[in-house]
């Protein structure tokens, strides 16, 4: 038995340290950790391009070393924040949403980069200058130290042409049109979802007035009875499938699920959110240099078509939108869509985009979102039945000791 | 001599056990340390006792009731459908036993989110469930996004750990004291109610908890097949820490009632059947 | 035995998995009668007594019970009980529940009435005041005791006995065994018991049954089965006995081992073969001159009741019981009564069972295999 101890430890240590080696960088080849939304890179499914193994190869032609991208997804800038704020990982290249940099900024989270030094000292060839003027100085990142925007979007409503009357789309207020009880989808989260109320009524959805996000929450909790599901992902599958008829969501998103159900349609309503995302590197990176290599190899003509017409969101790339091939392929609907007439993105971002709440609004906030996704208990029967069965495993077991106790009463 | 023999001994037995004891610090121990400190402390690492008292009102009340209730009659069902299962399985002969055991199990290799998954493909109002219904021309039933659906998945995830704690029991029950109490003159029926249901109510207490807790704590089974339009005690703890409305404080706090709550109705179940002494299945 | 017949076994056969467990039994058991199967292991008599439980159906033959046919009545309706070899209590209850399950069974609610029979079963076992006891906590004497108990509280006619007392050392069996005695008789209820240990059998039985390998050598009174075995396998089983080759000359005269005997039994023809059975106790030491015949003793044993002396005569070795004290490695007389012959005829089991060069089947064979032909 103790020798049996002994071997076993031994074999424990011997596999820790096996685990722990593996994951160190062995010096064959360098790392770099990138951390991206999901569905958000070319990645060489249905025959796009694959843009890690791509960079892979363009790196070790730089530089003349190896290199291995290690990439992972996040569902939202939460989970994202958790895991860097948490200060036990590190990425190396991160895409965060516009306001979630900002809070990233303030926190000390990101690192100063700049693109057009790195790539003179590594002899690369240079793509940062074409990024539209639009889009830079931004609201999170005035100076452009931290961040280089990869994709933009706004937010609007999808909905199946086949379940709903052309005469009642437009606006916000189709989320709300209780003749589709139980066939609208809501975001599951607390900005985009009370943005949405915030946009109909008209409020600021970067309020500080306790009052406006009172006013948002009165409006979840009216339209929670004629909610399908509050979801994220699944709402892919579910319009899709035709199991809902109406949701809000990204532009870029609904051209995926058009791909797959062409009974979709979409349209802005007047006020709605838009967002950026933009690359940024984490402070804690242990290789800011390739994580901004990788950046401006993001940005080159090839990878950021690509990307774009693989994720379909806009790029703020021009030599993505100015590509004729590109808008060729997109087609005159989704250029129309994603880069519309007379946008004037700064000032939008600026209106409408999701800037950063103070402590205490966020909290408010928070707890707001948390007291309605509360609110409702379930129907009645489940109750009952759940009272039925309670009082029927008492009665057994009641009966069962009163015959114990009877029969105990004899020895 | 002898003396530090033996020291030397324990000492290497203790070595050999430490893994043991170092795991359990690290993954156990202090995270449930962690736990406390983060339920008895608001943002600024003050102690406060708010987060727990916060608890108290009338909607988180509402979520634990929710949570308990669904929880409790998938257990139920659970067990109404697992016993008679597991008392077939182990009245049959060895060769079929064993492919039915095996067909208890299969499920279980199968990724629970998986699982749920596919239930979700199965009740929605455009599912299998529900086309085929149609083509048959019953209509559509909506199930999908409903408490009866969330308890469906629930039983289906946990079923087998249900049946296979009660079945292992029963089928250790020696077939003496089955022919004894046939001799003594028990029917079919009367051996199980008399000798089999007595002596596996170990089984079925460890198959409640293996049910039980689970359901109490899921979370993904509950927005997948629930619409997320009602919150259990899984679902609010995820976005307290995960999710949308993260305050690792309020979710320490939840996680540590939720925690106690299941140590209460296990101590409330163990001492029942310590009482009952229905532990013993080998004969005397 | 009161002759009235409530048992019959016609032509009972049984094979599991292809091996014949039982080949064509036909038994008759009688009211008020302690009957026992006898033999070895794998002899079948286990089965016999399962198949008149009910949990084993014969393959063929019936069994009948007070003149019904039984086969297809399950264990639970049949007027039989049972005490299993390893008590079979059902540890979830104490010991007055596990008397009291019977009559439960049966549909018995009034607690007074339960609780009467039961104290009356616990005293007729000798366990009075052990009622709260839980099962785990007895001895294996006490444990037999409840399991009698448990039994016979039902008032069955036939009680099923499956080697009760083979866990329980030797005083403690003896001492059951005189009490299981008591009980048959004062209950009246028939007893088959099942044992492999002859001295059991023969003490507590009206009725022996050797058997063997599935078939039934012999039935008679203990007396009967010990004095006058009806073949070579039955005289070597019951007790120990000299099987010696022999040639009945004449009624009344036997040779055997080169000397002509005077013996006491007739009917065998003129110069028939036949086996002799001479039991050890009735061997007389003498001296040599005396003797009626002489031997080379090889062993000599205290057993402490008597000496075993192992002696060869005529090339087959002899066992002798005596007090009187043989020094080993000499040569004795010996002479035997006329009565202490027991003449067989030959049978197929005939020149089986060797002699003392070694008592059991295994080493036999060793020293056929082995050792210098006798």
């Amino acid at each position: 038995m103790r020798k049996h101890g002994l071997l076993l430890s031994a074999a424990l240590c011997a596999s820790l340290l096996l685990f722990a080696l593996s994951s160190c960088s062995g010096g064959e080849h360098d790392d770099l950790y990138v951390y991206n939304w999901g569905e958000y890179i070319s990645d060489g499914s249905e025959d796009s391009l694959n843009v890690t193994e791509e960079f892979e190869a363009y790196y070790e032609e730089l530089t003349g070393r190896p290199m291995k991208v290690h990439y992972t997804t996040y569902p939202s800038n939460e989970d994202m924040y958790a895991k860097i704020s948490g200060g036990t990982s590190n990425y190396d290249v991160i895409i965060p949403s516009d306001y979630m940099i900002e809070r990233m900024i303030g926190e000390g989270l990101l690192s100063e980069i700049d693109i057009e030094a790195v790539c003179e000292k590594y002899g690369a060839e240079c793509y940062y200058e074409y990024i539209g003027d639009d889009y830079r100085g931004l609201f999170y990142d005035p100076e452009d130290k931290y961040s280089v925007p990869y994709t933009y979007g706004r937010v609007g409503v999808i909905y199946n042409k086949t379940m709903v009357d052309e005469e009642d789309l437009g606006g916000w207020e189709l989320l709300w049109n209780e003749k589709y009880a139980g066939k609208i989808l809501q975001f599951n989260n607390s900005r985009d979802g009370f943005a949405t109320a915030m946009y109909m009524a008209g409020d600021d959805v970067n309020s500080t007035d306790p009052e406006v996000w009172r006013r948002a929450q009165a409006e979840m909790l009216r339209q929670k009875p004629i909610i399908q599901s509050y979801v994220m992902d699944e709402i892919y599958n579910k319009m899709e499938s035709g199991e809902a008829a109406i949701s809000a969501y990204y532009a870029g998103d609904y051209f995926t699920m058009l791909d797959i159900n062409e009974d979709l349609g979409f349209y802005y309503p007047e006020r709605t959110n838009v967002f950026v995302d933009a690359m940024c590197v984490p402070a804690g990176s242990a290789n800011k240099e390739a994580a901004q290599l990788f950046i401006n190899f993001m940005l080159s003509p090839e990878i950021a078509i690509a990307n774009a017409e693989y994720i379909y969101y806009a790029s703020p790339n021009s030599l993505v939108f100015e590509d004729e091939g590109y808008i060729e392929d997109m087609g005159e609907e989704a250029m129309e869509i994603l880069y519309p007439e007379g946008f004037s993105f700064a000032d939008e971002l600026n209106t409408y985009a999701y800037k950063n709440l103070d402590a205490k609004t966020l909290e408010l906030v928070n707890s707001l979102w948390e007291d309605m996704k509360i609110t409702g208990g379930l129907p009645a029967s489940v109750y009952v039945t759940a009272a039925v069965l309670a009082a029927a495993v008492a009665a057994l077991i009641i009966a069962a000791a009163v015959r114990r106790r009877r029969r105990a009463r004899w020895y | 001599m002898a003396a530090r023999g033996t020291r030397g001994q324990g000492l290497m037995a203790r070595a050999a056990a430490s893994p043991h004891i170092v795991w359990s610090v690290l993954f156990i121990i202090a995270p449930l340390l962690f736990v406390v400190y983060y339920t008895f402390t608001d943002a600024d690492g003050a102690f406060t006792t708010e987060n727990v008292s916060r608890l108290f009102t009338s909607n988180y009340v509402l979520i634990f009731v929710n949570s308990v209730c669904l929880a409790f009659i998938a257990t139920v069902i659970c067990l109404v459908i697992a016993y008679p299962t597991a008392y077939l399985f182990s009245r049959m002969k060895a060769k079929r036993q064993r492919a039915a055991v095996l067909l208890i199990m299969i499920p279980l290799w199968m990724n629970f989110l998986i699982t749920t998954y596919s239930w979700m493909t199965l009740l929605e109002d455009t599912g299998i469930i529900n086309s085929a219904l149609r083509r048959i021309g019953l209509g559509a039933a909506h199930m999908i996004n409903t408490p009866g659906a969330v308890v469906v998945g629930m039983v289906f995830c946990f079923l087998p750990y249900m049946i296979l704690p009660i079945y292992t029991v029963m089928s250790g029950i020696d077939e003496k004291l089955l022919e004894a109490s046939a001799d003594l003159g028990c029917n079919g029926w009367q051996r199980l109610v008399r000798v089999v249901m007595p002596m596996s109510l170990s089984g079925v207490v460890s198959g409640i908890t293996m049910v039980f807790v689970p359901s109490i704590s899921t979370f993904y089974i509950s927005q997948k097949l629930g619409g997320g339009t009602f919150q259990l005690i899984g679902d609010t703890i995820e976005s307290y820490f995960v999710g949308s409305a993260i305050n690792y404080h309020f979710g320490a706090a939840l996680s540590l009632v939720l925690m106690v709550l299941i140590l209460i109705s296990m101590a409330v179940m163990n001492h029942y059947t310590d009482s009952e002494s229905g532990e013993r299945t080998k004969m005397v | 035995m009161n002759g009235k017949k409530l048992i019959e076994l016609r032509g009972i056969t049984k094979a599991f998995d292809g091996e014949v467990v039982l080949d064509n039994i036909s038994l008759d058991i009688y009211e008020d009668e302690f009957i026992t199967l006898l033999g070895p292991s794998g002899c079948g008599k286990t089965t016999t007594l399962r198949i008149i439980g009910g949990f084993e159906t014969p393959d063929k033959g019936d069994v009948i019970f007070d003149g019904k046919r039984i086969n297809d009545t399950p264990p639970h309706k049949r007027h039989i009980n049972t005490v299993f070899q390893k008590y079979a209590l059902f540890p979830h209850l104490n010991v007055y529940e596990n008397i009291a399950f019977g009559l439960r069974v049966s549909g018995l609610k009034d607690e007074e009435e339960i609780s009467r029979r039961v104290r009356e079963m616990l005293e007729m076992v000798n366990l009075r005041g052990f009622e709260r006891r839980h099962v785990t906590k007895l001895s294996g004497g006490q444990q037999q005791r409840v399991a009698i108990a448990r039994a016979l509280i039902n008032k069955p006619r036939v009680l099923l006995l499956d080697e009760p007392l083979g866990a329980l050392d030797l005083k403690l069996r003896k001492d059951m065994q005189n009490e299981l005695k008591g009980m048959q008789k004062r209950t009246g209820i028939t007893f088959i018991y099942v044992t492999h240990d002859q001295e059991e059998a023969l003490s507590m039985s009206d009725t022996v049954v050797v058997m063997n390998n599935g078939s039934i050598m012999q039935i008679g009174t203990p007396t009967d089965i010990y004095n006058e075995p009806s073949n070579a396998y039955v005289a070597d089983f019951i007790g120990e006995s000299n099987i010696v080759d022999g040639v009945m000359l004449d009624d009344y005269s036997v040779k055997l081992a080169g000397h002509t005997f005077v013996c006491v039994d007739k009917g065998f023809g003129k110069n028939t073969p036949v086996d002799v059975v001479i039991r050890p106790e009735d061997v007389d030491v003498v001296p040599t001159a005396e003797g009626e015949l002489c031997g080379h003793v090889v062993s000599v044993t205290f057993k402490g009741v008597h000496y075993e002396v192992i002696v060869d005569i005529d090339g087959f070795k002899w066992m002798i019981q005596t007090t009187d004290y043989v020094a080993p490695d000499t040569d004795i007389g010996v002479k035997i009564e006329p009565d202490a012959f027991h003449i067989m005829n030959k049978s197929e089991y005939s020149g089986m069972f060797g002699d003392y060069s070694s008592f059991s089947d295994e080493l036999d064979q060793l020293s056929e295999n082995g050792g210098e032909d006798d």
